[in-house]
């Protein structure tokens, strides 16, 4: 007769089962970084793809704006395009996260690369909007000429890539944040 | 979450309950039979809490370290930048030649980034001492791990764009018809490019800081 042993009930110890909140944390993740992929992407291709020439020469100086011009403007191409390569190379580790249980190294790697992309990201954003701030306006101290009174279309273009740049790096760090959570939950 | 109170509760809760079956009929009450090696299970249960617990309050105190010097060098940074100041000696009738921080707005937007960040790493210090006395505690890592990221962007676009300006004031950009202003005022772009430098260690130092944080949050070695 059964009655003669004990049963033997686990509590949330016992079988570590895979919870809800994780797997749904796990997925929103994974939808961000492509929304962020997006944003990286089409940043650089924007900016990468500007260049005007003005419709009047003199004998001696050329009126043509590129993105080459401004060490800063290419260095935020750049970064741009490695963190979209970055995000798109990691897109498989964020799949593995949905369905994998044991999850803890794979996110601590994860945590630190986006870590290392924030910054890069973070720093190529912030050095070109400077040039595009001082390209807008001018300086009147130093007599830098605001440069957008003669290129229009070149400034609308740089700044509009800004913007995707800017989202992508709020992206990332609610990112990081979101991998410490599911890191620190109890599964 | 769960808040671990050190040594409280946690070492009388038993990891494996077993619920009483009460045969109705037979007016006999079942023994609770534990399984053989109960003692063993609970005394290496504790003995991995007590080593998780030490080296997460290693890692703690590491983080206390590194913030406290990662204050004072965002601080510093931003004395630096805004104490420099030159005046040419020589002028025009109506003209006087100076460099100040306040020429440059992405300059003064450095200043203020910098003295934010540097107060936000005084205020977290307490936040840290907190990791240190219960180093098996969720919630202030947690928040320090969310704000210190947030930090770290700040600061991390506040020295890359008065890097970028200071790079202008060096070099000047022939394309658009930017001089270099650094070859007049000498001591002012040295004590701008000491800042920008101070302020990106103070973010590197940050960057670090919430690696750390995220290796303290594991929850099994």
């Amino acid at each position: 007769m059964k009655s003669g042993q004990a049963e033997i009930a686990e509590t949330s110890k016992g079988i570590q089962k895979r919870g809800l909140m994780s797997r749904r944390i796990a997925i929103f993740e994974f939808i961000l970084r492509i929304i962020a992929f997006f944003n990286t992407i089409s940043s650089a291709i924007l900016m990468a793809t500007t260049n005007e020439t003005l419709p009047f020469f003199t004998q001696f100086i050329r009126f043509h704006a590129d993105y080459n011009d401004l060490p800063a403007l290419t260095f935020f191409v750049v970064a741009n395009a490695v963190v979209s390569g970055y995000l798109i190379l990691t897109l498989p580790l964020a799949f593995v996260h949905i369905v994998k249980n044991k999850t803890e190294n794979s996110r601590i790697l994860l945590i630190i690369l986006d870590v290392a992309m924030v910054g890069l990201l973070a720093s190529g954003a912030a050095s070109a909007a400077a040039i595009v701030y001082l390209a807008h306006n001018g300086n009147n101290n130093t007599n830098w000429f605001a440069v957008c009174q003669q290129f229009n279309s070149f400034c609308e273009r740089i700044s509009g890539s800004l913007i995707g740049s800017f989202i992508a790096v709020v992206l990332l760090i609610l990112l990081i944040i979101l991998s410490a959570i599911a890191i620190s939950r109890r599964h | 979450m769960d808040i671990e109170k050190a040594g409280s509760r946690r070492e009388e809760e038993e990891p494996i309950v077993q619920k009483p079956k009460l045969d109705k009929g037979k007016g006999k009450a079942h023994v609770f039979a534990p399984p053989m090696n109960y003692s063993r299970i609970m005394e290496k249960h504790k003995q991995e809490k007590v080593n998780m617990a030490s080296w997460k309050r290693g890692v703690a105190i590491f983080d206390f370290v590194l913030r406290l010097i990662a204050a004072i060098t965002a601080m510093a940074a931003a004395a630096k930048m805004a104490t420099t100041e030159e005046t040419l000696p020589f002028f025009t009738q109506f003209l006087q030649f100076s460099a100040d921080y306040t020429d440059l707005p992405t300059l003064s937007s450095f200043v203020i980034v910098n003295s934010i960040v540097g107060g936000y790493l005084t205020l977290s210090l307490p936040f840290s001492i907190v990791c240190i006395i219960r180093p098996l505690a969720v919630p202030p890592r947690l928040f320090l791990i969310l704000c210190d990221t947030a930090m770290m962007g700040l600061t991390m676009m506040a020295a890359s764009a008065s890097a970028a300006i200071v790079y202008l004031a060096h070099n000047g950009n022939s394309s658009s018809n930017w001089l270099p202003v650094c070859q007049q005022f000498g001591d002012f772009c040295q004590g701008t490019s000491g800042a920008v430098v101070a302020s990106f260690i103070a973010a590197a130092l940050l960057m670090f800081l919430v690696v750390l944080s995220a290796f303290a949050l594991k929850r099994s070695t």
